[in-house]
């Protein structure tokens, strides 16, 4: 059963990727701005900028262009560089291991510190450290992600000093093995932090009064009566129900966080897809733009899959249709 | 259920683990391809980590005028020659040279014994390929000016080459530096699309530093050339051009320590900056973008509102340049007093009669013009040529973003005088589609780099063959033949006198016509630790440094 769904949910990627395709591919064109007097330099002659706008295609009539593109696509070829001149999918492909690290991180981070932050609110409901907890959460959920990137690099590597302003590695030194890992780890701590607040701040809440939803309930009321632990409570009666709407949150939000790694990547001078994605717009360079569109639109159909997949594993008296 | 809660959360940690490993073994991997060398116990240069803006993509000069693939990249090219800070030509790869036939020949005799980074040996066949088959086609500003005048390059022996022209060709000493004339290697471009050889990628030239290895969005490790045919140099062991997009983050690296050296500050914070001990500072016209950059306001002259050169002389009275100076440049530069930068001395002319700040003369103008004001409100057109009685005097003003202040400050002062300006801010490529194919708009702001020479950032402004979609090209539409004339007179006339002297009558026509409005020559300040010394204003800005820690 759960073989077929997942096949003829895959199946479905096939028309949106296509969809994805064409409105990406009109939406790119139809934005103003011309990639040949973008990417072409300046003050050349006319004669330069045809000899430019052949040798790119560009002069082909819009139809034929993007024919072209999809077989291209099809065979697993996004098409060369206009800024790079080489693959556009290695251009990607290069760069994803970065936003990788960062996302999961970020995803990994959120959904831990989210649920604890959540599990202690709601057990503390009312109190002071819920409160303190609920107004922190509220300001994380509400605060733009380039001003709390700011104010984290102000504070946290200025001031403090406890972390690099930005980047990947440490320019000055070139580290192997496990120091390399503890440079590229120290490096990420700030950016990870910053875009995981505000899936925390999701995740956190909605944990929070389902939990305390939950210690109202008969069931848990039974269970204290029988004399079990707090802490067993808590986990084991409280947080089974609040957990099924947290887990299609954390992969409903997973589209934010990759959109969010294209403010923080800048902010933060992290070498991922989202500044790949940002110079490539200010370029106009079309092959990278469309590449990192599919790619991303296809990360989240699949992280919405595996969320539906969850979703129905963790609650057996949902059935797939 | 509670167990598969808690495979969530171990499936979540070890999906961050796997990832984490991924790039793990991507920086390991970095460390082991950058450099397997152990460093020197005693350096003598030592390492100079220096914050450029953007990704330069790739690392080839000759196909690109691309301030990003230029800055990334020159440390390791050279040019024919150099440009010292006035602007003269010193030698490089060529050490001599001999103008004949009233300058439509030039000779070059190339240095000996100069090799690539790999190791072959740098010849004329390699000036000749980097010509006629990457600069003349794929460098924008090379092809327009040298393309169109050069009949043929030839090499009678490895270290002899001659540029021949059809007629005098006066600029071309201007246009041999490596940012407007980078030689790139015969042997590994031949025969491949130089916009998509691999090499590009890994660089190979004759320069100061050699290429090591290049992390997209992050960085570019250079080493030094030991070879290096300019004697003791360069002196640092190793540079690192580190990609930090965030101005505020470029400064804040640098105030940690993270980098030594930026190539500009932003201008509200150079004053603290110069302040600090930690720092120094060097003043320079040479922008990524290009050098010798002037502020200049177009008027769209194929509108009829600015048809009468009364309203073009109107505003240039109505606008204070000096305040454009302190309020929007911060004081980086000074006011521009001729349509040609005073960073090129020959060029400049120094007594040009330029509309100055006074408003009563701008009010009176625009009177004479037909633009009447009651009041103190927007004036309305009464007998302006082309124009509807009754129309009010709104314009908008496009720019960049980032030059938005200088908008801000436009649409102030001349809403003193009766104007209505409206701002549209757009990105670069939207701005270019807008002003120089769809002529949609009335005036705009652009940073037009002079570059070394006139021919190269000037005369594009100007001649009436560029009325037509050329980025930052003829913005105003302007056409004057005998502006045209001249500068086909000042191309061909290699006397340098003679040609300061067509330059000025161009200049004095300029600002007669007024097509322009020349507010700023802009300037940027590297600034840099303390530390390190001896940076330069070219592309070889570190060519000459070194950092003692």
């Amino acid at each position: 059963m759960i073989r077929r769904y997942v096949w003829r949910r895959l199946f479905q990627l096939v028309p949106t990727c296509a969809g994805i395709l064409i409105v990406g591919f009109v939406l790119i064109h139809l934005a103003p701005g011309d990639p040949v007097l973008a990417l072409a330099g300046d003050s050349g002659d006319a004669e330069y900028y045809a000899f430019m706008r052949d040798k790119f295609g560009l002069d082909e009539p819009l139809p034929v262009q993007f024919v072209s593109y999809a077989a291209n696509v099809v065979q697993g070829d996004l098409g060369v560089s206009f800024v790079q001149g080489r693959s556009a999918a290695a251009a990607i492909g290069e760069r994803l291991p970065a936003t990788l690290l960062l996302t999961g991180t970020a995803l990994a981070l959120s959904t831990v510190l989210g649920l604890l932050v959540g599990v202690v609110g709601g057990a503390r409901r009312g109190k002071a450290s819920d409160v303190a907890l609920n107004g922190l959460t509220l300001g994380l959920y509400a605060a733009p992600v380039f001003w709390l990137g700011q104010l984290a690099i102000l504070f946290f590597a200025l001031r403090l000093g406890w972390f690099p302003v930005q980047g990947m590695t440490t320019a000055r030194e070139q580290y192997t093995g496990w120091a390399a890992v503890a440079d590229v780890a120290h490096h990420l701590a700030l950016p990870a932090l910053v875009l995981a607040s505000q899936q925390l701040a999701a995740v956190s809440r909605l944990t929070r009064s389902g939990v305390s939803a939950e210690l109202e309930s008969d069931h848990v009321r039974t269970a204290r009566a029988k004399g079990v632990g707090e802490s067993t409570v808590l986990v084991r009666h409280a947080l089974r129900r609040p957990l099924l709407p947290v887990v299609t949150v954390i992969g409903g939000r997973i589209g934010h966080l990759v959109a969010g790694t294209v403010v923080i990547e800048t902010v933060f001078g992290w070498p991922g897809i989202g500044r790949l994605l940002v110079t490539s717009m200010q370029a106009r360079d079309i092959p990278i733009i469309l590449g990192i569109f599919l790619f991303v639109s296809l990360a989240v159909v699949v992280a919405n899959l595996i969320t539906d997949l969850t979703y129905a594993w963790l609650d057996p008296r949902i059935r797939f249709a | 259920m509670r167990r598969q809660f808690w495979f969530v959360l171990v499936a979540l940690a070890v999906f961050a683990a796997a990832c984490g490993d991924d790039d793990d073994s991507e920086g390991a991997d970095e460390g082991t391809t950058s450099s397997s060398e152990p460093a020197p116990e005693e350096t003598t240069g030592g390492t100079l980590v220096a914050a450029i803006s953007s990704d330069p993509g790739a690392l080839n000069p000759a196909v690109t005028t691309s301030g990003s693939t230029h800055t990334a990249s020159e440390l390791m090219f050279n040019g024919l020659v150099e440009l010292d800070a006035s602007g003269e030509p010193t030698p490089e790869l060529a050490e001599s040279w001999e103008i004949e036939e009233d300058g439509a020949l030039y000779r070059f005799t190339l240095v000996d014994g100069v090799e690539w980074h790999d190791g072959t040996p740098f010849t004329s066949a390699d000036v000749k390929f980097s010509f006629e088959e990457v600069l003349l086609q794929f460098h924008s500003r090379t092809s327009a000016s040298v393309g169109n005048a050069i009949e043929s390059i030839e090499t009678p022996d490895d270290l002899t080459v001659e540029f021949r022209f059809a007629e005098p060709y006066a600029p071309l000493l201007q246009q041999l530096n490596v940012t407007e004339a980078p030689i790139i290697p015969k042997h590994i471009y031949e025969g491949s699309d130089p916009q998509e050889n691999p090499a590009n990628l890994e660089p190979v030239g004759t320069g100061p530093f050699e290429f090591v290895s290049y992390t997209p969005d992050s960085e570019i490790r250079l080493k030094k050339n030991e070879n290096y045919f300019k004697d003791d140099l360069p002196i640092l062991d190793e540079v690192v051009l580190r990609i930090i997009p965030e101005d505020a983050n470029a400064l804040a690296a640098l105030e940690d320590g993270e980098v030594d050296f930026i190539f500009g500050a932003p201008g509200p914070e150079l004053e603290r900056l110069r302040n600090s001990d930690d720092l120094d500072f060097l003043e320079t016209s040479v922008n990524p973008g290009g050098s010798n950059c002037i502020m200049t306001v177009s008027f769209n002259l194929e509108k009829a509102v600015f048809g009468d050169v009364r309203t073009r002389r109107a505003i240039g009275h109505a606008l204070d340049r000096d305040q454009f100076l302190e309020r929007v440049a911060f004081g980086e530069g000074k006011v521009a007093e001729a349509p040609i930068s005073s960073n090129i001395p020959f060029g400049h002319a120094d007594d040009i009669d330029l509309p100055d700040f006074d408003v009563e003369e701008a009010a009176s103008l625009l009177d004479e013009a037909g633009w009447v004001r009651d009041g103190d409100g927007v004036r309305t057109a009464q007998g302006v040529d082309g124009v509807e009685d009754g129309t009010q005097l709104a314009f908008d003003f496009l720019s960049f973003p980032r030059f938005q202040s200088y908008g801000e400050l436009f649409k102030a002062q001349l809403a003193e005088v009766g104007a209505d300006v409206t701002l549209r801010p757009l990105e670069t490529p939207v701005f270019v589609e807008t002003v120089f194919t769809e002529r949609d708009f009335d005036t705009n702001v652009i940073s037009f780099c002079n570059g070394p020479d006139p021919e190269i950032g000037v005369k594009r402004m100007y001649i009436t063959s560029n009325i037509q979609p050329i980025p930052f090209s003829n913005s105003s539409a302007y056409s004057n033949e005998d502006v045209d004339r001249l500068f086909v007179e000042a191309l061909t006339t290699v006397d340098t006198d003679a040609r300061a002297e067509v330059y000025r009558q161009i200049q004095e026509q300029l600002a007669e016509d007024l097509p322009y409005l020349w507010l700023v020559e802009t300037q940027a300040t590297r600034v840099f630790t303390a530390a390190c010394e001896g940076f330069s204003e070219s592309g070889h800005f570190a060519e000459t440094a070194s950092c003692n820690r």
